[in-house]
């Protein structure tokens, strides 16, 4: 009774405070709790006329129906987890590459400007995207076929080649993510002790073998720790790249298709199990919960500082 | 971008070696948004004979006459998309400061409470699907302006950014000595805090305000009305509206008033020419918030 006596009195306390963070306390709960409350329809038979209280309960019915439909529930799977690599891996390497190029640059300047537009394509819109890459594979009026024509080759129907598009997503990915990825890794970079470089080089060392032996051990620590946070988005995918950009077309999505896609396709197309596809973002959701506080905890051993809790 | 170099006889070849890569890197990222402009102000004539080119054989401005005259849906989108991320950059600036500072108090006693509150949205998210029902089904949210504005109006990430960045650029003893002059935690807040908080709430503005310009999705799912239609999702609309009229006319099945719509649809330059009236104002600006998103980014990398 005291307790409870205590708190009401410092929360009147704080009561400047409270109001403060009340818009904020109850933004979150209506777009953040809500949606999660919503998602119990994954255990539910689903009906818009009755609402999300009103269905009736099914048991597992839904998830028994993402395997029935075992092809489409692991073709999305097996696109998250695989394009979640490839970009991790691919971009990785594109970051650290470019924060070194640009750390190592003695042309400040020229540095400077290279890197302003490298970061361009971050701010440009996946519908920008689309008409650029529209603009470069379309089949009639795209410049790539039209080079290719003037080559005297036979044209390549990208939009229907399901097997080119691991590798444009990628070198999509890597025109609008690297610039802006590289800045952390630079900034880490900048902060180093410049007198270990010049000892090196007074022991006679490469510029190779500066970085293989002084810059990459010291960002390792940082790209350790950013592959590890980022793990913990292993089930998202951006539906800019694979929807918007693949414009959803049908015959791409064996190796385009992935989880966020797949739901955003099924709320747009008017057609969707909303069961079912509650049933996918809840296997989605519990994936990313169990990643994301296992990988915090591999980081708060390693660097307290980092962990995110 | 190294302090100084050793050598003394200036750069070494290397260096130059290294400048170029850095140069066919920045053509890779800049020739694409280059393309865009060109094609904008090629002829029709030009691109139907060599498709999209560097290199037209024939410039014009025509591209742009369209743009004006199509101007109506245009206008009514730049209008809806400005007002969104102008209201929606402030709101939700002024929202997560206020979340912010009371969190970073040390004797708030919600304080472990509403950090707790928080990091739950960071494990579970009900995804594009449970925002969708509780939009559609409980709040009504479809084609109002509130949709586009209040549901990524707070984030998490942001609330710890500034949070942390109150955390190490506000000494406690200032807040202390604001406290025994007097001043109210609003006064506080508004007069001491905020200005201090001046560079986070550019670099996390400026992004927020490029994520609602950029946002397609939002009015996609929830936004019917063409007069609440934003900027992106205009664009969108008009390329799939014409790829499904070139799908039917190859197929021979267009109707007349299709066969009309076909002709009326903006030409491959036109199309251009409206995505650079949308890209323009994000390209002149972003170069002037560089040194703000880099310093935000650098307080990102934080403990919550």
């Amino acid at each position: 009774m005291t307790r409870l006596k205590h708190f009401f009195r410092e929360s009147f306390r704080n009561r400047a405070l409270i109001i403060m963070a009340l818009p904020g306390i109850i933004l979150v709960f209506m777009f953040n709790y809500m949606p999660m409350f919503g998602i119990s329809i994954a255990f539910k038979n689903f009906n818009y006329g009755k609402g999300i209280l009103g269905s009736p309960w099914c048991g597992l019915d839904n998830f028994k129906m993402l395997i029935t439909n075992m092809n489409v529930t692991s073709r999305i799977v097996r696109n998250t987890l695989g394009y979640y690599f490839l970009f991790t891996a691919v971009g990785t390497v594109a970051n650290v590459a470019l924060a070194i190029a640009l750390y190592e640059c003695v042309f400040k300047r020229y540095a400077k400007v290279t890197q302003t537009i490298m970061i361009m394509p971050t701010f440009i819109s996946f519908i920008a995207v689309t008409y650029i890459v529209n603009a470069l594979l379309n089949n009639a009026t795209g410049m790539f076929n039209n080079i290719l024509k003037s080559m005297g080759k036979e044209t390549i129907n990208w939009y229907l080649s399901p097997q080119y598009w691991p590798a444009i997503l990628t070198v999509v990915n890597v025109w609008k993510g690297t610039g802006y990825g590289s800045i952390m890794y630079l900034s880490a970079l900048s902060g180093m002790d410049q007198e270990i470089f010049e000892a090196a080089q007074i022991d006679g060392a490469t510029k190779g073998q500066q970085i293989r032996y002084i810059t990459l051990p010291m960002l390792t620590g940082m790209i350790c720790i950013l592959l590890l946070l980022g793990l913990g988005g292993i089930m998202h995918s951006n539906t800019g790249l694979h929807y918007q950009v693949t414009k959803n077309v049908g015959l791409l999505y064996s190796t385009t298709q992935t989880i966020d896609a797949f739901i955003l396709n099924a709320l747009t197309s008017g057609t969707s199990n909303f069961g079912m596809n509650a049933a996918v973002t809840f296997f989605q959701s519990v994936v990313g919960c169990v990643m994301v506080v296992a990988t915090n905890l591999i980081v708060r051993r390693w660097d307290p500082d980092k962990a995110l809790f | 971008m190294r302090e100084k170099e050793l050598t003394h006889k200036g750069p070494a070849r290397g260096q130059y070696v290294l400048a170029f890569i850095l140069g066919l890197f920045t053509l890779f990222c800049f020739l694409p948004v280059l393309l865009v402009v060109i094609v904008s102000f090629s002829s029709e004539a030009s691109v139907a004979a060599k498709g999209f080119s560097f290199f037209p054989t024939e410039w014009s401005t025509k591209a742009y006459d369209y743009v004006l005259k199509f101007g109506r849906q245009l206008l009514v989108s730049y209008g809806v998309t400005t007002f969104v991320a102008v209201f929606g950059t402030l709101l939700s600036l002024w929202l997560t400061s206020m979340f912010a500072y009371s969190l970073s108090r040390k004797n708030f006693n919600w304080r472990n409470g509403l950090s707790v509150y928080l990091l739950i949205t960071m494990l579970f998210s009900g995804g594009t699907l449970g925002g969708y029902l509780i939009n559609t089904n409980v709040f009504h949210l479809k084609n109002t302006l509130w949709v586009l504005i209040l549901p990524g109006c707070i984030t998490t990430m942001n609330v710890i950014v500034m949070r942390t960045f109150i955390n190490t650029n506000v000494p406690d003893s200032l807040v202390e000595a604001a406290k025994i002059d007097g001043a109210s935690d609003y006064r506080l807040f508004f007069v001491i805090i905020v200005p201090i908080m001046a560079p986070v709430l550019a670099a996390l503005g400026f992004m927020t305000a490029i994520g609602h310009w950029n946002q397609w999705m939002t009015s996609y799912l929830y936004i019917t009305k063409s007069e609440l239609t934003t900027l992106q999702h205009m664009l969108m609309k008009i390329e799939k509206n014409l790829d499904f009229l070139k799908e039917q006319l190859a197929q021979g099945q267009l109707s007349p008033e299709q066969i009309e719509e076909f002709k009326n649809a903006p030409s491959e330059t036109a199309r251009m020419a409206m995505l650079f009236c949308t890209l323009g104002p994000v390209l002149v600006v972003y170069p002037f918030f560089q040194r703000f998103f880099i310093k935000g980014m650098t307080v990102g990398a934080v403990k919550g």
